[in-house]
């Protein structure tokens, strides 16, 4: 094992790694723009500049590690190199931070402060080229913020292997643009290049100009757009910048996804699915009891639920796997003896969306089949004649399935006609107002908290369902 | 003649190139020796021992690159002739593959046989055509003659050549950046390490030369190391092949022994400056070198290490003659425009530097120049040089640092009176 000295400190380090590597793993922070842990070197920033003795000046990204090797990481010579590779970087820069979505979260903001924080040495003009140009449906570029560090284009050559990047001209009016014939709006995965590019070149139409980020906080979160169940952070507003003025929904509403790192599941990517959770979670909520149709409160709906079950010969429930592990075992645990239990799919593949890959996407586009199954079986719901009531947790079931007499109570989130129909509805909290946890398809548990309050009169489910095992009230 | 001639050793004839001329100067002769009678280590040794410089412009010794491949490695090895001859004044490769063709191309086969390579390629620059053409049918010539392919010479060596056109680029005569272009890729040079001889083209152990450094095998075999070390000075041993262009009166390709006086060169075989005008300065091995005023290289001898205690390179045998009367500042804009014009934009200092280096000389012409612009001049040179990709940053930085060390009072002169001392001239007029 090669032993290398970094700023006078002697660290052991694994032969091939990198200095750079070496460097971070053990506290002395380079600077970096195209170096990504997961994408191949590409040493074009140049910004990662340290010093070895005899060697002089290097970059710290491509360099092997060897033993006795004296790494400078802020000698004078590295200092005022740095400086001037920001002067370079920041050259054609337009500089427009103010009305760039990436501030507060921009790494060459952070580094002109940290490194260089000088005005550039230039008066002459810049080189102007396009802004806003139409990546993809989903991602605009603005070429003159951009720096050229291709982590992009090597995304979309290593990572999602669409290609569908390229770098088109050369010198300082080379532009990132889209390959023919391989559109990036093709690429599940293209997101992505918004959040691994290090300035605010790469946009989301999602969220151009719809918050400045430091107003936004994030919630670690699980996707449950399939059964991978990628570790997400749910950008929403903080408290103290709530606004009083506009439409409350403003302030409890899903801003942006983006990944959560989480080595065990997904690494730090996810995919396009997983950024429109809002279209998922923020679909007109139901958030009244009903029964036939008529809204109730919510303790008579409850009271005739129970009703219901308690004349029950043959029950059935079916089983919601976009519940979490908590509520699964509160069904268990408080209903599993009253009810045949079949576990039901509550999201089936929509129209133009990707089966399967061998990166994250899986076929299975709920995200707890597994605890699901673990608890209740894997056979398919089986509702016989004499099944005279049913218990339907959750989306996705088709009510013309239901057998000719049978009782329905069901449990759901969102405005259907399906919730009119039913002898009792109950309206259940989402996933963004509950923690709790998803055991995702290879067996890992992952957690997610709660980002927004729910309303009074909607349940959580395994407050309910431990409500519900109760006897009914006024009933011997 | 300067000095000795090994690879201009013949009479320029409208024929001269064909496989049938070559063969009657003794064609194809070192092939049969190498194959027949020595061992391909044999062959490293003989060219290591010679000491080639590598005539592209780094002189790096052929010899040490060439020992760090090791043929029997089980590997596939590829050799590359660098015919990407893109350094602004230089001329010289593209007299080899007019010219004597079929001595590259011999001399390629013995670096294959030496190197265990079964696939060599010669990456021709685009825009030469009658060297294309020559070359190509040469290449054809060889074929028929049983030059190339499987079974040369009744032996076991199989080796195939292919020609490769490149798009125009500059960048793409820098090896790493050929091997990207060579592969289908933007030239994009790449880092380092690996090296390239460890791996290059399609990762695996590639060794690239440039055309005038691999046309000396062929001499080396068939006179040995020592006869080549008898030529040119114990530092810099053999010839080069210089292009003399700018304002000199018999411009062209000379095959210069190394250490020959530098203005016996200039003023007896080429004629001396135009017009019988002084010399104001010479651009030594192309615009990426420093630049060195004729007092300079009054006592100069034309070998490596005299230019590098002058502090300037012999570079790519590039040499461009500039006469007194030619305006510099004129000189720096034409220079810093091609800079600008082929960065590949990969790395930054290069990418934003050559931009900036531009426009600010672009301004100072055009009279809108600063008394700090000089200052800015040689802060971007000094931050391109060494941290760049490639030396194309580093070689901008050169060319611009060498010319403002000279002459900065005229780049004074034209920022302080909004005009050229010197009228802005560039070319040698008559009437001037």
């Amino acid at each position: 094992m090669p032993e290398i000295f970094i700023n006078g400190q002697a660290i052991e380090a694994d032969a091939g790694q990198t200095v750079l590597q070496v460097a971070l793993a053990n506290g002395h922070f380079i600077p970096y723009f195209c170096w990504h842990p997961q994408l191949s070197v590409a040493g074009n920033c140049r910004v990662c500049l340290v010093e070895v003795e005899g060697r002089g000046i290097d970059i710290a990204c491509n360099m092997p590690v060897t033993d006795g090797m004296k790494v400078f990481t802020d000698s004078e010579d590295v200092k005022s190199h740095r400086k001037a590779i920001l002067q370079f970087i920041t050259l054609n820069h337009p500089v427009d931070c103010g009305i760039c979505d990436k501030a507060g979260e921009c790494t060459l903001q952070d580094y002109h402060y940290t490194y260089n924080g000088e005005p550039s040495l230039s008066s002459d003009e810049k080189v102007r080229t396009t802004k806003f140009y139409n990546l993809s449906n989903r991602i605009l570029l603005d070429n003159e913020r951009c720096i050229l560090c291709l982590r992009c284009t090597r995304f979309t050559h290593e990572i999602s292997k669409s290609m569908a990047l390229g770098v088109e001209r050369r010198g300082d009016v080379a532009n990132i643009r889209p390959v023919e014939n391989k559109p990036l709006s093709e690429d599940p995965y293209s997101d992505n290049i918004i959040d691994i590019c290090p300035v605010g070149a790469l946009l989301s139409r999602q969220f151009l100009h719809k918050s400045r980020v430091w107003y936004l906080e994030p919630t670690p979160s699980v996707c449950p757009g399939c059964s991978r169940g990628c570790s997400i952070n749910i950008w929403h507003r903080k408290p103290e910048w709530f606004l009083k003025a506009l439409d409350p929904k403003q302030n409890t509403s899903i801003e942006r996804i983006t990944p959560l790192e989480n080595p065990a599941v997904n690494g730090p990517w996810i995919c396009n699915k997983g950024r429109d959770l809002a279209r998922i979670f923020e679909r007109a909520r139901a958030d009244e009891a009903m029964s036939r149709g008529q809204p109730v409160g919510p303790s008579a709906a409850i009271d005739e639920a129970r009703r219901l079950i308690g004349a029950a010969r043959r029950p059935v429930a079916l089983i919601s796997n976009w519940g979490s592990n908590e509520e699964l075992d509160a069904f268990k645990t408080h209903l599993g003896e009253v009810f045949h239990a079949f576990v039901k799919r509550d999201w089936q593949r929509q129209e133009g969306e990707p089966v399967e890959d061998d990166l994250l996407i899986r076929a299975d586009k709920n995200p707890n089949t597994t605890k699901a199954r673990e608890l209740f079986g894997d056979t398919e719901a089986a509702l016989g004649e004499g099944t005279d009531l049913v218990l339907i947790w959750g989306e996705g079931f088709d009510f013309s399935q239901l057998p000719p007499r049978a009782r329905v109570i069901f449990l759901n989130s969102y405005l259907a006609p399906e919730n009119g129909h039913a002898d009792v509805f109950i309206p259940i909290s989402v996933q963004t107002e509950r923690s709790g946890h998803y055991t995702n398809s290879d067996g890992v548990v992952s957690a997610f908290e709660r980002c927004f309050a729910k309303k009074e009169s909607v349940f959580d489910a395994a407050v309910l369902f431990k409500a519900l095992a109760a006897p009914a009230r006024g009933h011997p | 003649m300067p000095g000795r001639q090994l690879i201009m050793s013949f009479p320029v004839t409208t024929t001269s190139h064909t496989l049938a001329e070559y063969r009657k100067r003794g064609g194809y002769g070192a092939l049969e020796k190498a194959l027949k009678e020595m061992k391909p280590s044999d062959v490293t040794k003989e060219v290591s021992a010679a000491g080639v410089q590598g005539r592209g412009g780094a002189a790096f010794p052929m010899g040490r690159k060439w020992q760090v491949v090791v043929p029997d490695d089980g590997q596939t090895h590829y050799l590359i002739a660098n015919a990407d001859e893109g350094e602004p004044g230089t001329f010289k490769d593209r007299w080899i593959l007019e010219n004597a063709p079929h001595l590259l191309l011999e001399s390629m086969l013995i670096a294959c046989y030496a190197l265990n390579v079964r696939n060599c390629f010669v990456y021709i620059r685009g825009e030469f055509d009658l060297p294309y053409r020559r070359l190509s049918a040469a290449v054809e010539e060889a074929y028929e003659a049983g030059y190339f392919g499987e079974g040369i010479l009744d032996t076991d060596l199989a080796c195939d050549i292919v020609v490769y056109r490149g798009a125009g680029a500059y960048v793409a005569g820098e090896a790493s950046g050929l091997l990207a272009s060579l592969e289908g890729k933007k030239s994009y040079p790449r880092n380092r390490p690996p090296r390239l001889t460890v791996r290059g083209l399609y990762q695996q152990p590639t060794v690239v030369n440039n055309v005038e450094t691999l046309s000396n095998i062929a001499w080396i075999i068939n006179n040995g190391a020592e006869a080549f070390k008898a030529v040119g000075t114990p530092k810099s041993p053999g010839t080069r092949l210089f292009s003399v262009s700018g304002h000199i009166n018999r411009p062209g390709v000379y095959e210069v022994e190394l250490g020959y006086p530098w203005m016996k060169f200039l003023n007896e075989d080429c004629g001396g400056v135009l017009d019988g005008r002084d010399l104001k300065c010479v651009v030594p091995g192309g615009v990426s070198s420093h630049v060195l005023t004729g007092a300079e290289i009054a006592s100069l001898n034309l070998s490596h290490e005299a230019l590098w205690d002058a502090g300037s390179t012999l570079g790519s045998g590039g040499t461009i003659v500039i006469a007194e009367g030619t305006c510099m500042v004129s000189l720096l804009q034409v220079i810093l425009r091609f800079y600008h014009h082929e960065s590949c934009g990969q790395c930054t200092p290069c990418r934003h530097g050559t931009g900036w280096m531009h426009r600010i000389i672009d301004r100072i012409v055009a009279g809108q120049g600063r008394p700090e612009d000089i200052d800015t001049l040689y802060y971007i040179s000094k931050f391109n040089d060494g941290t760049t990709i490639c030396g194309l940053g580093d070689a901008a930085g050169y060319a611009c640092v060498g010319i403002l060390n000279k002459f900065r009072d005229e780049f004074e002169y034209y920022i302080e009176h909004k005009r050229s001392r010197l009228n802005g001239n560039l070319e040698c007029l008559k009437s001037s």
